[in-house]
């Protein structure tokens, strides 16, 4: 490979997530974002950001502490990425803080939404208030007192606490005496407070600092301080999160069983005196220290727009539409059956997933229906329809995948009730997280036995499946059903993997499929042919990928790429990558389709993913690439591929710098914006295909799922 | 496969698929395929799995299947047979299961079939060679018709496994000789790790040692040059995934024989490990691939081959085709069986006419008692080759000649047949004339009691064939049959004197009376057409 100058090759991985963060907060920061939905971007870059410490920070800085060296494709070393980071970071919060304070809030005093102190509220109110408190927080607090640093308690990560100083007893005057009262999680952060106009409330940790001393009842209380602590995730997030530190932290991890410290975050009331006592008990060096003139934790603000109605400060609604393949009332089979259907949520409904496994369960000709489960939702009528599959004595196998992340009691919790109702449920593979979505139907019909299967790029989740941008392919073409069910045979250890015919699984076969394919529009770029590649992951991190772009883009194949999150790869470097542009779309929902198109000498070859292009998703998790064969499908996805390099609203660039750009049209009437387009598009689509409903006379005949 | 074979049993099915089962316990692995036969006799694959567990490394090296192997083997099965009810696949007439050279050369294999029989009703049965032989043909004829290589001059199929390896010698489309060998490749990976050689020189020996093999085994063909040789297995499929760029759409590619040598002697070299890695191929397979490889090489330069043909069948499509066929065995293999017979016969040279007279009508009066023996369709073809080979023990000596015939039937290779078969088909032989089973007769009383009373059965129609051709006329004679009262009734058209075959009859009748409780007569048959239960 040429390498055209001292610039490294790669952008970190790091700082290009930051980048990420810092477009999520521009959302916050856009005034031409409903009031209330900037509101949520802020609080979900709080929450992202709370994650990142976690893992990544987490990992770097115990890498640091080992005395490990280690440098980043990027040729940055543990220590100088920490320091990068920490001075990102801080700017970070500070301008979170101030978009908060100085912006939203403001705007929101204005619509008549208002947080309060308790010490401003009327003589009604503060009853209340002291009520409310009597009765539903004081029972579920319980203080802890410290008696010295070592005794510190063991703080749940994130959790919010007070950090409590009594004032010295009178027989020792100079000994500070501590303690902690940790906020409950069960107690809502933001409590409504009974006004006649508007919407006020008060900060749950405000109300418990007002009657502080209820729970020292005869001591003074000298301070009253929130804080919360984050700590190194658990090895099991770590393993699929930071799995590329995790090779040369393992016998470092060993020695370490307590998670250390690796944010203080703290109310900037705090005295000095406290500050030191924390710092010390807790082990915090002053970097990572975070001093906040506001609320601590704003992703407990995500609460808030839900408690206030106020919808003209929200997002007009656009509804999810029904897909025209998919008339209302007929048997998923016989859609099926009839033509592949593609569906692009949340545009268009999800419905037609949850209905297929619903008349699965129901159908008396299916035999049996295997699916991988992910994260799902609260009582998801999936998982309901899989129960009651089970129940009628019909084969249920459920791939549960216990390492998604944050969600495993929930998933424990409903996978045992699967298992009570007759499914077997299996818990993914050791060392390898099961990230795939695919579902499997089979059915006797009188032609033989024919298997229905969806494939897509999110969870089976009908709540994420209205917030995410993702693609699913419902097929009963035979080749994907022999595909699909030896690939489930493979992840449920009935089996060694076996060739696929049209598939390609990951960590077998989809990394070197990348590469071929991107190795082939080589080949016909050299040949004189036009080649193209277009491409929409979440993140682009694999380096042996990058190269092979880097490699394509100086053999002239036009690259595209649409990419979400983070990016490693350094587009526009003169004879490295003139010929790849990238963007990036956040918008209101979450870009996370994974969609690849490749000209392939005008065959056009397109796919739906659920692996992004990072290490992890490609060695070691069970991904899968889907081809979408039928034309007018793909071409639905190559538009929605071109829009997003059209997209000049929701778009940015991203430059041969690290930083990006946002893409303006030359005039407000140009403005084209991908989510919008997508959304209206599929709503003249549905309203099509109604009126052609109407207007095609078509007699009325028993549902055609009875059996024939 | 097979879509022309419509037999009574099948047809009654007609309109409804089939779902059905193999298993296929090998050296190196466990393998199930989940399969739909369509009414029209298609067969389609749904599911396809395979299990890691080394049988033939505990087998080639200790004679023994080790217990912990055995309760894996338990633990797969059971595994294979919860996918087998998804598919309400439970039945034992929708599941076979054979296990091949690594136990069937078990000491213990007996206790080995009973635990896995115990533990998952899945009933196994061993398969020797010639039954092996048997399905590969099976297995290879339909991807293989349109090769028309195949159909002129000689060519040989090979299926090279890890415990033993299967050749077939086919001249001008016909089978002419079948025989199964101990060369395997994981026991030439076995043999290899004895010698703990260093890694340089292990191709060297591969070469060597596989070399003896080979030449050995080509002594044993009849034919010393063939035209093109058919590699069955595995190996042989993956070498021709590497070198045929379209192999993932054919049925078969034929592979240059330079560049197939090429691969076999890079891929000897390559360490197992690296294999796997490289190729993304699980261990067992790996292990296998390089003596395997270089295994079909040397058998192309010994046999002279020009290119080597690779279908992609194994020996489950043909454990598949047989349950498609019903209870029947394939007309292809039907045929080639018959081919080998009479290529035996010549061999001591018989009579060929007679003989296949008597073969036709035996088989006339098998279909016409059918309801009486109740024996499935294969008997029918046992008994054809018996009545194809009765006689052959004149080549020896007309004294007693029926004995000769038997004891050379018993040390002959029939295509495709396993020992009961030939057994079968040597005692039905056997008792054309002369004195009828007898508890004392020694392979009569080593047959279990289904045997004993199927020999009995064949062998009295064979006596009544045998009597009706007495003549040696020159054509079949026409006959139609009847049941008259107590008697069952040959018609002979052809207006010939019949005393000559009354009088056969009544020597050799009895044993049919006895079977089938009536006695047997001949008759002219007259003007007036009385009614024909079967053609």
């Amino acid at each position: 490979m040429a390498k055209p100058s001292k610039e490294p090759l790669f952008f970190n991985r790091e700082l290009s997530w930051l980048e990420f963060n810092r477009r999520v907060l521009e959302e916050a920061m856009d005034p031409t974002v409903p009031l209330l939905e900037r509101f949520k971007f802020l609080s979900i870059s709080s929450s992202n950001l709370d994650e990142f410490f976690m893992i990544r920070v987490g990992g770097l800085q115990q890498l640091f502490d080992a005395g490990k060296t280690r440098f980043d494709p990027a040729g940055l070393s543990t220590a100088r990425q920490l320091t990068v980071i920490r001075r990102r970071t801080h700017q970070m919060v500070a301008d979170q803080y101030d978009c908060l304070l100085k912006e939203l809030e403001v705007l929101l005093a204005e619509a008549g939404i208002r947080r309060v102190g308790v010490e401003h509220l009327d003589e009604q109110q503060g009853e209340y208030v002291e009520r409310f408190f009597e009765e539903e927080i004081y029972p579920v607090l319980a203080p802890i007192a410290i008696e010295s640093g070592a005794t510190f308690p063991l703080l749940r990560g994130l959790g919010l606490n007070l950090a409590v100083r009594l004032r010295p007893a009178a027989a020792a005057p100079h000994k500070q005496r501590y303690a902690v009262v940790a906020v409950p999680r069960q107690l809502s952060r933001l409590v409504p407070v009974p006004v006649v106009e508007g919407f006020r409330y008060a900060l749950v940790e405000d109300i418990i600092g007002t009657f502080i001393e209820k729970l020292f009842p005869g001591e003074p209380v000298a301070e009253c301080i929130p804080f919360r602590v984050t700590r190194n995730a658990d090895m099991t997030v770590r393993e699929d999160q930071a799995g590329d530190l995790l090779a040369q932290m393992r016998e470092v991890l060993l020695e370490r069983r307590h998670s250390a410290c690796v944010r203080l975050e703290i109310s900037d009331r705090a005295s000095t005196t406290m500050l030191k006592f924390l710092k010390g008990a807790l082990k915090v060096r002053e970097e990572s220290v975070y001093r906040l003139p506001g609320p601590v934790d704003l992703s407990a603000l995500a609460a808030l727009p839900k408690l206030v109605g106020h919808d003209e400060l929200k997002n007009v609604a656009w509804p999810p539409q029904s897909s025209p393949l998919v008339a209302p009332n007929e048997s998923m089979f016989d859609v099926i059956a009839r033509r592949d259907v593609l569906l692009i949520h949340p545009y268009e409904s999800f419905q037609p997933v949850v209905r297929l496994v619903e008349q699965a369960a129901d159908d008396p000709d299916v035999l049996a229906i295997k699916q991988i489960l992910y994260r799902t939702s609260e009582n998801s009528p999936i998982v309901a329809a899989l129960a009651r599959a089970a129940a009628k004595g019909k084969h249920v196998t459920a791939v549960i995948e216990l390492k998604a992340r944050f969600d495993e009691a929930r998933n424990i919790e409903w996978a045992r009730a699967l298992e009570l109702a007759g499914v077997q449920v299996i818990y993914g593979l050791k060392w390898l997280k099961t990230h795939a979505k695919v579902c499997i139907i089979v059915r006797r019909e009188p032609g033989g036995l024919r298997r229905y299967c969806h494939f897509g790029t999110g969870n089976y989740n009908e709540i994420t499946a209205t917030l995410y941008s993702d693609v699913g392919l419902m097929t009963c073409n035979e080749d994907f059903g022999v595909d699909a069910t030896a690939f489930f045979n493979s992840i449920t250890g009935y089996s060694q993997p076996v060739t696929h015919r049209k598939l390609e699984a990951a960590p077998l076969g989809l990394r070197a499929k990348l590469l071929d394919l991107i190795d082939s529009e080589i080949q016909r770029s050299k040949q004189g042919q036009k080649a193209l590649i277009l491409a929409k992951v979440n993140a682009l991190v694999d380096p042996q990928i990058i190269q092979a772009l880097y490699k394509a883009s100086q053999a002239g194949v036009k690259i595209q790429l649409n990419i979400r999150g983070i990016c490693c790869l350094r587009p526009g470097v003169r004879g490295l990558s003139d010929n790849i542009t990238v963007v990036s779309i956040v918008d209101r929902y979450l870009e996370h389709a994974r969609v690849l198109y490749f000209h392939h000498g005008g065959e056009s070859l397109v796919f739906i993913s659920s692996a992004d292009w990072m290490p992890r998703n490609l060695d070691r998790r069970v991904e899968l690439l889907v081809p979408v064969e039928d034309p007018d499908h793909q071409r639905r996805l190559i538009a929605m591929l071109n829009l997003g390099f059209e997209d000049t609203v929701k778009a940015r660039a991203l430059t041969s710098d690290g930083s990006y750009v946002r893409v303006r049209s030359a005039s407000p009437e140009k403005a084209v914006r991908l989510q919008e387009v997508m959304y209206r598009t599929a709503r003249e689509a549905a309203q099509q295909a109604q009126t052609d409903r109407y207007t095609v006379f078509e007699p009325q005949r028993p549902s055609s799922s009875a059996r024939s | 496969m097979n879509k022309t074979t419509s037999t009574p049993q099948s047809s009654a099915a007609a309109g409804a698929s089939r779902l059905v089962a193999v298993i296929d316990i090998g050296a190196s692995g466990m393998r199930l395929r989940i399969a739909e036969i369509l009414a029209d006799g298609a067969v389609r694959t749904l599911e396809s799995l395979q299990q890691a567990v080394h049988l033939g490394k505990d087998t080639f090296t200790t004679r023994r299947i080790q217990t912990s192997t055995v309760e894996e083997c338990v633990k797969i099965l059971k595994s294979f047979r919860r996918i087998m009810e998804e598919y309400g696949v439970t039945r034992p007439d929708q599941i076979r299961a054979v296990a091949t050279s690594a136990v069937r050369e078990a000491e213990n294999r007996a206790s080995v079939l009973d635990r896995l029989y115990m533990s998952t009703q899945i009933n196994v049965e061993t398969i020797e060679g010639a039954e092996e032989n048997r399905l590969t043909y099976i297995a290879i004829h339909d991807a293989l018709k349109q090769e028309k290589r195949l159909k002129k001059g000689n060519a040989i199929i090979v299926d090279l496994g890890g415990g033993s390896t299967e050749l077939l010698l086919l001249e001008e489309g016909l089978v002419t000789f079948a025989h199964s060998y101990r060369l395997g490749a994981l026991r030439i990976r076995e043999t290899l790790e004895t010698y703990r050689a260093p890694v340089d020189r292990i191709r060297a020996l591969l070469d060597q040692h596989i070399r003896r093999v080979v030449n050995q085994l080509h002594h044993t063909v009849p034919v010393k040059r063939v035209g093109a040789m058919v590699a069955v297995g595995g190996d042989a499929q993956f070498a021709a995934s590497l070198l045929s760029p379209s192999w993932a759409d054919k049925r078969v590619v034929s592979l240059d024989l330079k560049s197939f040598c090429n691969l076999a002697d890079k891929l000897a070299t390559v360490p197992v490990d690296d294999l796997v890695r490289q190729y993304r191929i699980p261990y067992q397979e790996a292990e296998t691939l390089g003596p395997a490889l270089v295994a079909y090489k040397q058998l192309a330069r010994v046999f002279g081959v020009k290119s080597i043909l690779v279908p992609k069948a194994s020996l489950r499509d043909g454990l598949i085709a047989e349950i498609a066929a019903g209870s029947a065995w394939t007309e292809e293999f039907s045929a080639q069986a018959i081919h080998s017979a009479i290529t035996l016969g010549e061999k001591y040279a018989f009579d060929r006419r007679h003989a296949e007279h008597v073969a036709g009508l035996s088989v006339q009066l098998f279909r016409a008692l059918q309801a009486d023996h109740g024996l499935d369709r294969r008997y029918e073809l046992l008994l054809r080759i018996a009545a194809l080979l009765h006689e052959i023990g004149n080549f020896v000596s007309d004294r007693s000649h029926h004995k000769h015939s038997m004891y050379l039937i018993l040390n002959s290779d029939l295509f495709g047949l396993g020992r009961k078969d030939i057994t079968l088909i040597a005692l039905v032989a056997r008792y054309h004339r002369r004195a009828a089973p007898q508890p004392y007769h020694e392979e009569y009383q080593a047959l279990d009691r289904d045997g004993r009373v199927a020999v009995a059965k064949l062998a009295a129609i064979l006596r009544v064939a045998d009597a009706l051709e007495r003549n040696h006329l020159p054509g079949q004679r026409a006959v139609s049959f009847e049941r008259e009262k107590d008697q069952f009734v040959v018609i002979i058209q052809d207006g010939q004197d019949l005393t000559f075959e009354r009088l056969a009859l009544k020597e050799k009748g009895n044993l049919f009376a006895e079977v089938y409780g009536m006695p047997v007569t001949v008759r002219a048959g007259r003007a007036a057409r009385s009614e024909s239960i079967h053609g």
